[in-house]
């Protein structure tokens, strides 16, 4: 009896203690910023060097790149379709380790429920638009 | 007339306290189990015939996906695998962050554990408590690797990240923090007269049992044999630690339960060990081509994971992709005692003997 | 009033006021059935370091059970193909009618009773047994395994833990010298029984917790074993009249306690100017929430061990009560 009276004074006690729950959604959930959430892209940025696509784990990633339109830099390229498709991706954060310009980044944004599995397919336009919450440090 | 007959029972895929998707086929008489058979692979996902055409870094965070309530060791033994059979030294900072990450999941874990058991044994309470707990170390690993539960934080050679501005002063606090939690644990569910009724004697085996089912971890300890890798074949640096290994001689749950229990306590000092010596400076990532390739030939190592002893078999043939990778996956051993725990048992022994084990599906099914 | 009524000749006058008198009190026991599931579940969140209910009506949560029993009301109601059908639409109606019926001898107040019977204790002992069948049958009818272990597991549970129960009321009855429950009340003017009959009080809440099917042993609805015991293929609707039935049984637990043996609604000495109304609600909010800590800490029983202390435990310490009771009772009858 005297190990479950014990434990009835534990949970009183409890009774009126701090809360430990987070208002969320009501209020955003505070997350450090090495979070991983989905992706942000800078096209601009992007060399087409492919290391993104052949690193990562479950293959979601797809690009494809044309030549570069001014004539004068030979050889280079320039990003023309990049596609994530977030059915599969497991944001392992791979795609952003070997990216020599960061040219993709990861954001904090983790509210990725849609109601179409078409929606979750992630274009370039999509990924540009996605401004907010980006990582500040990418690299060590 | 009077009819006697045993009733075949399905527990499980879906089931409150088989802990996923775990099915277990029991035939009994009455509330006696005369027989039962586990049913596994509902969440097999293949992980060692996918390693086989990924680089060793993208295996990293498949091993996230086994034991996902400690997925740091997970990560750790294939990084230490390859490490090992690369022969490469790792810096200090990388060795002091990674012990330090893996020992936080042993905590996490081990209070999910806590939780769930006491979940399973019909208490809510508890479960929440623990809770509230886990959530201070996710947030702390979150911090470090970017992830709540999937980190994929270490590489070969070293960790992805350096330890954030004040997170070594964040767990220091914790320490003590986490200490004074489990002194209210003991108080709520240790000495309660009700709990030791239900584990007290229920699922014991012998030490010879043990050994012969191949149990490790907390299911092995609690009959008496001391033996933790940490101690008795210390890999990374463990052997500058100073703990104990909690050892139970009477096999049964309530035995588990303590070694679990004490194993929070001696992961705590490791913990505050770590954060004392921690060292100032330093690289965390050792020099490593950028395509990582195993030399050709095989290794094996084996390290202490929360459940038990995790080990990693990689076949090489000199290339960037594994020829031959597999897991010794503790919890998939230790779940093999289940159906000779079980027979002649109380249907309502079902879940504490089912819970002391430990178990997590992802591991099991590889 | 309602004892006039009681005595006076039947007619249909007569019988439509009894009726209309029942509604209203269901729907008052209703509105304590709303508000013990919300105070259960936000005392639950506050001791669990939660909140609890804060959406619905405000931040307390105040429409939750509301909102909670109209979706249950408007969901589909299924029958399993192979369940028994008459059995399964008849065992939730004999599980609830009965949690109803034993209110009707509860007195509140000196004044707010439905029936003065001379027998009230017993009845309440006999009617509440009549549940055991509606869970059987529940168990039974819904050809569900786990359904069937949950019901045998409640039968052989209630039948045992009826025994004591009965048991530790004998003593108070001994010292009242009667079964009417005003008269055990009244016989606590000076002082409470949990005072003189403080062993039959903690066997009685005991075996009262185990008869409203609550933790420390919900066995026949053991969640983690059972997944919901003998009420596993019900939803909708008939699974609320289980639930209702269930919290109405505890309203009249709490309600029977308060007035066995903490007064009823006799007030504290020298605090007499507090209605009597207010001395019973408080007393018997006291009861639900010992009720409602109980099951926030405690772990499920096993049925061996449930049985093992019923039977051996609690059932002989009750016979030795009444033995020492009534011995109490001969040499000093001027205390007893």
């Amino acid at each position: 009896m005297i190990g479950l009276a014990k434990g009835l004074a534990y949970t009183l006690k409890n009774l009126t203690r701090k809360k430990v729950t987070y208002a969320y959604p009501n209020e955003p959930l505070p997350l450090p910023d090495r979070f991983r959430g989905i992706q942000k892209f800078y096209p601009e940025k992007c060399i087409v060097c492919n290391q993104c696509v052949t690193i990562c784990p479950t293959d979601c990633i797809q690009l494809t790149g044309i030549k570069h339109p001014d004539s004068s830099k030979k050889g280079k390229k320039i990003i023309d379709t990049y596609d994530i498709n977030f059915e599969i991706c497991i944001l392992c954060d791979l795609c952003t380790e070997v990216c020599p310009t960061e040219a993709i980044v990861m954001t904090n944004n983790f509210e990725l429920a849609e109601y179409s599995r078409d929606e979750l397919f992630k274009n370039l336009e999509w990924l540009d638009e996605n401004d907010e919450n980006i990582r500040k440090v990418n690299k060590v | 007339m009077i009819r006697i007959e045993e009733m075949l029972l399905n527990v499980g895929p879906q089931h409150p306290s088989t802990h996923g998707v775990f099915r277990l086929v029991i035939k009994i008489d009455g509330e006696i189990i005369k027989e039962a058979t586990p049913v596994i692979g509902y969440l097999h996902r293949g992980t060692e015939k996918l390693a086989e055409n990924l680089q060793y870094t993208q295996i990293i965070p498949y091993t996230d996906r086994m034991d996902y309530l400690a997925a740091m060791t997970n990560n750790y033994v294939l990084c230490h695998a390859v490490e090992t059979m690369m022969d490469l030294k790792i810096p200090d900072r990388a060795e002091y962050l990674r012990v330090l990450s893996m020992e936080l999941g042993r905590v996490a874990s081990h209070l999910v554990w806590w939780g769930t058991f006491l979940l399973d044994l019909g208490a809510t309470s508890p479960f929440l408590y623990a809770f509230r707990e886990r959530e201070m170390i996710i947030n702390l690993l979150n911090e470090l690797s970017g992830a709540r539960l999937t980190f994929n934080y270490m590489r070969v050679g070293g960790v992805k990240w350096d330890a954030p501005e004040g997170w070594i002063e964040k767990v220091r606090d914790f320490v003590p923090y986490m200490r004074e939690q489990l002194k209210g644990y003991h108080q709520l569910v240790t000495g309660n007269e009700i709990f030791m009724n239900r584990v007290k004697g229920i699922g014991a085996y012998t030490k010879e049992d043990a050994l012969n089912y191949s149990l490790s971890g907390a299911n092995l300890r609690c009959t008496g044999v001391k033996w933790d890798l940490r101690k008795d074949e210390p890999y990374s640096i463990y052997d500058r630690f100073d703990f104990d290994v909690p050892v139970r001689e009477s096999g049964d749950a309530w035995a588990r339960y303590h070694c679990r229990i004490e194993e929070i306590e001696e992961s705590l000092k490791i913990i505050e060990q770590c954060v004392e010596q921690f060292p100032s400076d330093g690289p965390i990532m050792a020099k490593v081509p950028k395509i990582v390739k195993v030399p050709k030939g095989e290794g094996f190592v084996r390290i202490e994971s929360p459940r038990g002893e995790i080990g990693c078999y990689i076949a090489s043939e000199g290339k960037k992709e594994p020829y031959r990778l597999k897991f010794r996956r503790p919890s998939f051993y230790n779940l093999q005692i289940l159906p000779k725990l079980l027979q002649g048992e109380n249907m309502a022994n079902l879940v504490t003997i089912l819970g002391a084990i430990d178990i997590v599906l992802g591991e099991v099914d590889g | 009033m309602i004892q006039d009524l009681l005595i006076s000749e039947p007619s249909l006058l007569n019988a439509t006021i009894f009726l209309l008198l029942a509604v209203l009190f269901l729907f008052v026991v209703l509105g304590f059935v709303t508000y013990a599931i919300l105070s259960e579940r936000k005392v639950m969140g506050l001791m669990q370091m939660r909140i609890g209910p804060n959406q619905l009506g405000g931040r307390w949560g105040l429409l939750q059970t509301v909102a909670d029993v109209l979706k249950l009301l408007l969901k589909e109601d299924t029958i399993p193909k192979l369940a028994d059908r008459p059995l399964f639409i008849i065992a939730p109606i004999l599980a609830f009618a009965p949690s109803f019926m034993v209110l009707a001898v509860l007195p509140l107040t000196d004044k707010l009773q439905f029936a003065d019977i001379g027998v009230g204790l017993l009845y309440y002992v006999a009617i509440s047994g009549i549940t055991t069948v509606g869970i059987v049958t529940a168990g039974w009818s819904s050809n569900n395994k786990y359904a069937l272990i949950g019901g045998m597991r409640a039968a052989a549970q209630m039948i045992s833990y009826e025994i004591p129960l009965v048991m530790s009321l004998v003593g108070v009855v001994l010292l009242t010298g009667s079964l009417n429950l005003n008269e055990i009340v009244a016989a606590q003017e000076n002082l409470w029984f949990i005072v003189l009959q403080p062993v039959a009080f903690l066997i009685f809440i005991i075996a009262s917790v185990a008869e409203l099917n609550r933790v420390p042993f919900d066995l026949p609805e053991a969640e983690s074993e059972l997944v919901a015991g003998y009420f596993v293929e019900y939803s909708g609707f008939r699974w609320a009249m289980f639930m209702l039935s269930e919290y109405v049984y505890m309203f009249a637990m709490a309600s029977l306690t308060t007035v066995l043996f903490l007064g009823g609604w006799n007030s504290l000495p020298f605090l007499g100017f507090i209605p009597a109304a207010v001395w019973f609600a408080l007393k018997f909010s006291a009861v639900v929430f010992l009720l409602i800590w109980i099951r926030i800490t405690l772990p499920r029983l096993r049925s061996d061990q449930l049985m093992e202390f019923g039977w051996k435990v609690l059932l002989p310490i009750a016979l030795a009560n009444i033995m020492v009771t009534a011995i109490l009772k001969e040499l000093f009858p001027n205390i007893f």
